[in-house]
Order: structure tokens, then C-alpha cells, then sequence
């Protein structure tokens, strides 16, 4: 029975590169693993806002990658409903279709992973 | 130790060997379960944590040399340690293969540390019983 994998992103977009890396991690895994599930917590949200500048901060656009999920099969993309609030980020400037999980949905599916990585 | 009771740890060691104490944390883990009779799957480095792979880490005399005791450890209980190659390029961590490739003069892969694909860190998480980033 293959491993379900969760890959938790809590980090802004920019600031360190642990969000690009997570990213490249995980449509790398997708090839060999179709349990992923892909958290979204915290400043992890940033990462999903739409409209990042990258390049003007000599970072690398990564949301055209974000874009890839669909076609590398990874559909379980979670986000943590109240991180949004809090950030007064709504569903509509993510770059990419999510589910909005409340706290204690996001821990039950913690929960339920076989192996977490965190970013 | 039954053969039941022994687990398989892989290990993703992200943090940065000169910065972070989670570098060091893995290392006395790893000394730690291998001590109460476990068995070590593999270790693959990434973001960071690639950086435990350079020979060219000299710390004071003082301190301890990461490196040197990864590959002490991983040589006598015949573990791999895999890095990842793209984390790694973008770090100036080189094998002697890459450096040709791209043209540059020296390379700074520590034996017995190899460059890898994140397909390693797949089969790793594949085969392990328990898998802890650090």
C-alpha cells in the first residue's frame, strides 16, 4: 500500500527559498507517489496569492509551476481557512483551485498521513 | 533487539550545518537509534542541509566537523547519504562529473555523500518504516 505523503508550506513565498524548494519537491515525489496531499498553513497562503513580482526581488517566479499540480495528477491541495481570514486573503486571489479546511480539518488530515514533510 | 522491534529511519536533513542546530540534532539522532539497535534506510539532504556535503568545511579545531562525522558514521554502518543535485548546483556543491559538465575548475562533493535525484528521497521514503526531516 503506497505511503500517504503530506507536504506542509508554511513559509512566505520570498523570503527563504524553502517554498520554491518545497515545490519542486513535490512535483518531483508526484512521479513516484499518487497519495500527496499539499498543505498550505500559516504565511504558506502568501504563496498562493496571485500577482507575485518575483523577478523585481531577483527571486524566481515559481506560480507557473503552482499551475502544474492539475497536470501532474496532484489533486488533494488543502488550505487553512482561517489562515486566509486572518490575512484577509479570500478563494478568489489564490492562484490555484484549493479546499479550505478549518483547524481542525487540517489536523485530521494531518493525522490521517503516513509521512509529513515540512517547508 | 527482535527483528520486529527494529525500525527503518530515513532522514531529510534540511537545515544548514554551520547555521542550524537541527544539522546536528540529525547527526546525534542518527548516533542515537543506530546505538539502540535501529537500522538507518538512507539520509538525503536537501535545501540547506546540502551544505553538510562540502569537503571544504574546516571548522575551528574546537568544534565538531559535520561532515567528518556523517561520513565516518554513514562508512561504518553502510548507509547512504544522498544530496540533491539541483539544491546542491545552486549551492556550490559539485562532483567531479558536474564540474566537467559545467565547466568548472573544481568540484567539493565530501566521499562517501553522492548527488542525487529527488527520486532517491522518493525510494527512501518508500522503504522506511518512520521518515523524520530535521
Amino acid at each position: 500500500m503506497e505511503k500517504k505523503i503530506g507536504i506542509v508550506n508554511r513559509q512566505a513565498p520570498h523570503g527563504r527559498s524553502d517554498a520554491r524548494e518545497a515545490l519542486d519537491l513535490t512535483l518531483a515525489l508526484s512521479a513516484y507517489n499518487e497519495s500527496l496531499s499539499v498543505f498550505f498553513i500559516g504565511d504558506g497562503v502568501y504563496q498562493l496569492l496571485k500577482k507575485h513580482q518575483a523577478d523585481s526581488i531577483l527571486q524566481k517566479d515559481f506560480q507557473p509551476m503552482l499551475k502544474m499540480f492539475d497536470l501532474y495528477d496532484i489533486e488533494q491541495v488543502y488550505v487553512c481557512a482561517s489562515s486566509l481570514a486572518l490575512r484577509n486573503i479570500s478563494v478568489e486571489q489564490l492562484v490555484i483551485k484549493t479546499e479550505l479546511l478549518s483547524t481542525d480539518e487540517i489536523k485530521q488530515h494531518l493525522a490521517e498521513q503516513d509521512q509529513l514533510m515540512s517547508f | 533487539m527482535s527483528d520486529s522491534q527494529v525500525i527503518k529511519f530515513s532522514l531529510l536533513v534540511t537545515g544548514n550545518p554551520a547555521s542550524d542546530q537541527s544539522a546536528s540534532t540529525a547527526l546525534q539522532f542518527c548516533e542515537a537509534a543506530l546505538a539502540a539497535g535501529h537500522h538507518i534506510s538512507g539520509v538525503f539532504f536537501y535545501l540547506d542541509g546540502v551544505l553538510t556535503a562540502s569537503h571544504l568545511i574546516s571548522p575551528a579545531s574546537d568544534e565538531v566537523n559535520l561532515p567528518d562525522r556523517w561520513a565516518a558514521l554513514a562508512i561504518q554502518h553502510h548507509f547512504p547519504l544522498e544530496v540533491c543535485v539541483s539544491a546542491s548546483l545552486r549551492r556550490g556543491i559539485v562532483n567531479e562529473i558536474e564540474a566537467k559538465h559545467l565547466d568548472l575548475q573544481h568540484y567539493n562533493l565530501k566521499t562517501p555523500f553522492v548527488l542525487s535525484g529527488l527520486g532517491q528521497l522518493a525510494e527512501l521514503s518508500a522503504r522506511c518504516d518512520r521518515l523524520i526531516q530535521f
